[in-house]
């Protein structure tokens, strides 16, 4: 039955009794009955999500290949090891998650340790003046805004963060996770979440403003 | 006295409407008045926006749903 896993750009080709069936509903019938379809539901739900999580700590699509099918072969055999406790969304970026971090330690690629800690769009009196109005954007038409080639900006503006911010960034805003999600995800406390994810998206703020003003030259 | 600063620091509170009232009245006065903040709180409110819509992009290509496809189907077969 996983041989149906397949589409162009991911679209998906699930019976559609299954489609409407929660996460964990899936698993039981997949660790019950060892229901392939089930089983093939959760893959078509989470592979890009899982995916992208592993490119965005890992910023190799090899390594977040390789990460995919990990994570999925911990979901056949590993499956016991949810216990129901947290929502099996979040478990499961976990187990990515974590398997993304193994990878950096094994290769030994680890990011320098930029800080955007001290961040800051204002100058030392506090003031913005002169420093965001010349580069407003914010009324370029959507048509342009949500072109390919501006996506394109905008995905590589999130992927140029240092990755403690790039990653809480991603969870928080991409995938839209709640703030506690995330601190279960990554093992973080929400303030300290709370203040990456401030960082990031004044850097990032800051970086759009950059490429739309030389874009729009 | 309320100061560009304060709404830069504040702002992950005033997008998610968590501040107290008495913050809010200041902020917005100081909004009000300051067009630099103004731009600050549009392009943020923006990037926001535009940032959610990654999640609308598929990153698994064709390929990879294959390969994975064919290695789940081996570890799912009977023995």
């Amino acid at each position: 039955m996983i041989g149906t896993v397949t589409g162009q750009r991911g679209k998906e080709t699930s019976p559609p009794d299954l489609v409407n069936t929660t996460d964990e509903k899936l698993i039981e019938l997949f660790i019950s009955s060892k229901d392939e379809r089930a089983f093939e539901e959760i893959v078509n739900r989470y592979a890009d999500k899982i995916y992208r999580l592993a490119f965005k700590i890992t910023r190799d699509y090899y390594s977040a290949e390789e990460i995919l099918q990990e994570v999925f072969l911990t979901l056949i055999n590993k499956i016991d090891t949810f216990r129901g406790e947290s929502k099996f969304s979040s478990w499961l970026y976990r187990v990515t998650a974590n398997a993304a971090y193994m990878h950096l330690r094994a290769q030994k690629k680890y990011e320098n340790d930029v800080s955007l800690e001290d961040y800051v769009p204002y100058d030392e009196n506090g003031t913005l003046m002169g420093r965001i109005k010349a580069k407003d954007w914010s009324d370029k038409p959507d048509k342009a805004l949500l072109s390919e080639e501006a996506m394109e900006i905008i995905e590589k503006a999130v992927n140029e963060l240092p990755e403690p911010y790039r990653v809480v960034f991603h969870l928080r805003d991409v995938e839209g996770f709640s703030n506690q999600e995330v601190s279960e995800v990554l093992g973080l406390s929400v303030p300290a979440l709370k203040s990456r994810l401030h960082r990031a998206r004044l850097y990032l703020r800051d970086k759009l403003s950059d490429y739309f003003y030389e874009w729009s030259k | 006295m309320v100061m560009c600063k304060d709404v830069v620091e504040n702002i992950i509170g005033y997008i998610d409407a968590e501040l107290d009232d008495k913050t809010l009245e200041e902020l917005e006065k100081h909004l009000d008045e300051c067009p630099e903040c103004q731009v600050f709180v549009r392009t943020y409110r923006k990037m926001l926006e535009l940032t959610g819509k990654l999640r609308e992009r598929t990153f698994v290509t064709p390929e990879i749903r294959e390969r994975l496809k064919q290695l789940l189907k081996s570890k799912l077969k009977p023995n």
